[in-house]
């Protein structure tokens, strides 16, 4: 390990004097590591919510609805108000001169800002 | 216009400093970014005693501990872990938190990019809260055998209580803290400013974090979660459009705009506009306030060294080696021609004295004389004779006249070479037939008394000269055929020749219509192949989405092209029911000609129109001075690509922040902006008051009066107004309206904590080890703080 970096004390000390169980005893080298920890989702899904009385507040019922308010239209390349779309490509745009931008990008352009708005083709 | 240059100074701390502005010639003083990380390690930690409890902000954005009492965290840090190898050793090490990227120069951070313990806001990788508490106790001074304080962590809003006690077991477990507490870091905020005078006790506290926002109704000072609400949008989701929009913007550069880099960015310059279409507008006018709030980034760039255009001497010294090639090359070819011409001319000369020595030699003993030489017969050698002649003229350069002469000549030895097909088949004789060539030549035949061989000989004689008359036959033709050819080229040209006399004669009486009438014809010519080609390559300009090969809108629109798919579909499916009897008929195979793409359109009228448009324009250009052939239509390229084609300037290496710097804070208040489809800050608000189990016209009256506002986001320049404006909004007209903002929106929650932690009452509210394993998950899903204490 170079001076620089002990000096820097960048690296986490494998031995802790006040850990009970070390990180190397827990987390055997080998083994696959940390792989099994449950994503949000799952870890929903086993709270197993709908057991309990809706009023309660849990993760879930706090979530915020969807919006009222009619969704704003703004161009996707420029970010001007955009009244139009393009029904090739699915873009916004506010105006000729964009348009012809986005007639004139390559497909992986196209699906990215797509992305953006969450709107592109996704296949699984 | 703004323009400025960033600098890492040291590790966590970034500094920005605007080097000069067009707009305003100011200097604007250096700004402090609001994150500092703070990981030194503290000393005095056995100087606590047992009771002073630890608190621990862990948020997803960063991690603060300290201990209670204290109004500053003494650590803090990004709450990411990196696990790199090393280079050298190649082991691999654990790095929390962010650190200077000069020392990671020794890891190969390439598979490790930086994790993090949270899915949303919710703690579920605990082997990385491992790493990152190990270090956060580290830094505090930690030694002895086990953390023997309790221990405040914050948590977010409803945990689930998976999530909590997994958080509650490693604290128990791994360090050995006596007991726990779990608590709100908005509520604590809240209650921290409550306390000095921002906020009352009943209010609405709105935390936009790093990816949640929560909206949360106090009501007598504590928490109403029933009534509270929360938004998967937060900082990290503007971050991350910012850098999105910036990487399609500008995709040369994507290398530079790494998270940290937008993250900085976004801090320094993002804001929020009163009204966003009218801000918009503004920008798209182009009027000169847009030009003022447009920040542009220069990137560090080198000019190319610039050409100096060639001084005079330079010209004439290149203009002078030129000459001098040319010279040579002219010499050479000289003395190629020259030489040539010697050996054709000896060439000559032996052939000519092969002839007179041919004449003074005995008919008989011509082929045993010839056989030396390497010729056949005397016709030979005359031919070749002639050919050298032809050529040595053609290399000396003689007028063509001289070879019209010539031609005439072989014509009319060629008309001799020809005799036997004017001669009827049935005249002809076995003599004709073996010297074709010689029809002067005797040759002694004694007459035979063996009438049957003769006649048999006879007979076959006659089939070679049938065959021979039939070559010949060909022979005429083809040179014919080829005399017709020039004869009709000297025609066409002669005719061309009229053909532009005439133009002349038209373009001189009257230029000024000609012209018209030329620039039509070429508009008419140029637009018709335009079509053709356009038909040829499926429609329209290459947009990227025809993924699939051959079929896409363009080709069906073509009527030939409709009737290919036709065949293609009545060939390959109509045989359903009997045996296929496609190939039985020879005219089925036709079907391949009529589908064949090749055949589709009209060669001969596309080259027709192209010869054509190219000699209408060639025309034009001749006399209409402002005239401009129009361009090949270039096949567009991306917006990526065109830059390239002229050299880089200056310009190519800015990075302009105009529209984004609003655009993305934006997704704040319209979460679908980035597709997350969920009420912004504005509303939220809303829906948290109709939430509230009790329908109170005085208690929203008093909860809209005192709107507080913590959380890293909050931080925009503008929040406040825009949040405002929404609230009134949806509230009922004069209602009163009171937004607030946190003393300190980082470090507030921290604070509160601590504050509420250094109270004797605190050790109520926590639980111990045994607490844990006795009463079970269940009263550990109830478990909830109570605020006033």
């Amino acid at each position: 390990m170079e001076a620089e970096v002990i000096e820097a004390e960048l690296v986490l000390p494998t031995y802790l004097s006040f850990k009970r169980v070390q990180m190397y005893e827990k987390y055997p080298k080998g083994q696959s590591r940390g792989r099994h920890w449950k994503h949000l989702k799952q870890i929903l899904q086993a709270e197993n919510y709908q057991n309990y009385p809706p009023d309660e507040p849990n993760y879930v019922n706090i979530e915020s609805p969807p919006s009222m308010h009619p969704c704003k239209r703004l161009c996707d390349m420029t970010g001007y108000e955009a009244p139009y779309y393009d029904p090739r490509t699915n873009l916004r745009y506010s105006n000729a001169e964009v348009f012809k931008l986005v007639r004139s990008l390559p497909s992986e352009y196209v699906q990215r800002y797509l992305a953006l708005r969450n709107a592109a083709v996704v296949l699984k | 216009m703004v323009c400025f240059c960033s600098q890492l100074n040291r590790p966590g701390q970034r500094h920005w400093s605007i080097i000069f502005s067009t707009a305003s010639r100011e200097r604007l003083k250096k700004k402090k970014m609001p994150f500092i990380s703070k990981i030194k390690r503290q000393t005095d930690y056995n100087l606590f005693p047992s009771s002073t409890p630890i608190v621990i902000d862990n948020g997803a954005s960063y991690f603060r501990i300290g201990w209670a009492g204290e109004t500053e965290p003494r650590v803090i840090f990004r709450n990411i872990v990196q696990r790199p190898r090393h280079k050298t050793t190649g082991e691999t090490v654990s790095i929390v938190g962010d650190h200077d990227p000069a020392l990671l120069k020794y890891f190969d951070c390439t598979r490790s990019g930086p994790r993090s313990a949270f899915d949303n806001d919710v703690v579920y990788q605990f082997e990385i809260m491992e790493y990152i508490l190990d270090f956060a106790f580290d830094r505090l001074g930690a030694n002895g055998s086990g953390i023997d304080h309790p221990v405040l962590i914050t948590e977010c809003v409803c945990n689930p209580v998976h999530s909590r006690s997994k958080m509650a077991e490693l604290l128990f477990e791994t360090y050995g803290v006596p007991s726990v507490a779990f608590g709100v870091d908005t509520a604590f905020s809240y209650k921290y400013n409550q306390q000095h005078g921002i906020c009352g006790q009943d209010g609405l506290a709105i935390c936009p974090g790093f990816s949640t926002t929560h909206v949360i109704p106090f009501v007598g000072g504590e928490p109403v979660y029933r009534g509270s609400c929360r938004t998967n949008i937060g900082g990290y989701h503007v971050t991350d459009y910012l850098k999105q929009l910036l990487s399609l913007k500008y995709p040369h550069h994507m290398a530079r705009l790494t998270w940290e880099k937008v993250e900085d960015l976004k801090m320094e310059h993002c804001y929020i506009a009163p009204d966003y279409f009218s801000e918009a507008r503004l920008f798209q006018k182009g009027t000169k306030e847009a030009e003022d709030k447009t920040r542009c980034w220069q990137l560090p760039w080198v000019p190319p060294p610039t050409e100096e255009p060639p001084s005079e001497e330079e010209i004439a010294r290149k203009a002078a080696i030129k000459e001098r090639q040319g010279q040579r090359l002219r010499e050479m070819a000289e003395a190629k021609r020259s030489s040539r011409i010697n050996e054709l001319e000896n060439e000559l000369h032996g052939l000519g004295f092969l002839l007179r020595q041919l004449e003074q030699v005995e008919a008989n003993d011509i082929p045993s004389f010839l056989s030396a030489t390497g010729y056949v017969s005397k016709q030979e050698i005359e031919s070749s004779l002639a050919k050298v002649t032809q050529s040595l003229r053609k290399a000396k350069g003689e007028p063509k006249s001289e070879q019209a002469e010539v031609e005439e000549k072989t014509e009319a030895s060629m008309n001799e070479k020809y005799p036997l097909i004017h001669i009827p088949d049935n005249m002809l004789t076995s003599e004709q037939v073996l010297n074709p060539k010689e029809p002067k030549l005797k040759k002694k035949k004694k007459k035979c008394i063996i009438i049957a061989i003769v006649i048999k000989l006879l007979l076959a004689m006659v089939s070679i000269q049938l065959k021979e008359k039939r070559r010949q036959i060909f022979l005429k033709t083809t040179t014919e055929g080829r005399q017709r050819a020039k004869q009709k080229r000297v025609e066409e040209g002669l005719e061309r020749e009229r053909k532009n006399q005439e133009d002349e004669e038209r373009r001189l009486e009257n230029p000024e219509l000609y012209a018209e009438q030329m620039r039509a014809k070429y508009k008419e010519l140029s637009e018709r192949i335009d079509q053709r080609k356009r038909l040829k390559t499926n429609g329209s300009h290459t947009n990227g989405n025809n993924t699939s090969g051959g079929v896409g809108r363009g080709e069906r629109l073509n009527a030939a092209q409709r009737e290919r798919m036709r065949l293609l579909t009545t060939a390959a499916f109509d045989r359903g029911k009997g045996e296929d009897t496609f190939g039985a008929k020879d005219e089925d195979w036709q079907l391949y000609k009529l589908m064949s793409r090749d055949n589709d359109d009209d060669d001969e009228g596309a080259e027709a129109d192209e010869a054509e448009l190219a000699r209408v324009s060639s025309r034009l250009q001749e006399i209409d001075p402002k005239f401009v052939p129009k361009q090949e239509l270039v096949p567009p390229q991306s917006a990526a690509e065109a830059p390239r084609l002229r050299p880089l300037t200056k310009e190519d290496f800015q990075i302009v922040l105009g529209v984004e710097r609003f655009r993305c804070p934006e997704i704040l208040y319209h979460p679908n902006l980035v597709g997350i489809d969920q009420v912004g800050l504005d509303e939220m608000t809303g829906v948290s008051i109709r939430r509230l189990p009790s329908k109170d016209e005085d208690l929203e009256q008093r909860l809209t009066s005192s709107i507080f506002m913590t959380g890293g986001c909050c931080l925009f320049p503008g929040m406040s107004q825009r949040l405002e404006a929404g609230i009134r909004m949806i509230r009922p007209c004069g209602a009163p309206i009171n937004v607030v903002r946190a003393l300190d929106p980082v470090l507030d929650a921290w604070r509160g904590a601590s504050l509420y932690a250094a109270k004797l009452q605190f050790t109520e509210q926590t639980f111990t080890r045994m607490d844990y394993y006795e009463k079970g998950e269940d009263w550990l899903r109830r478990y909830q703080l109570r605020y006033t204490l």
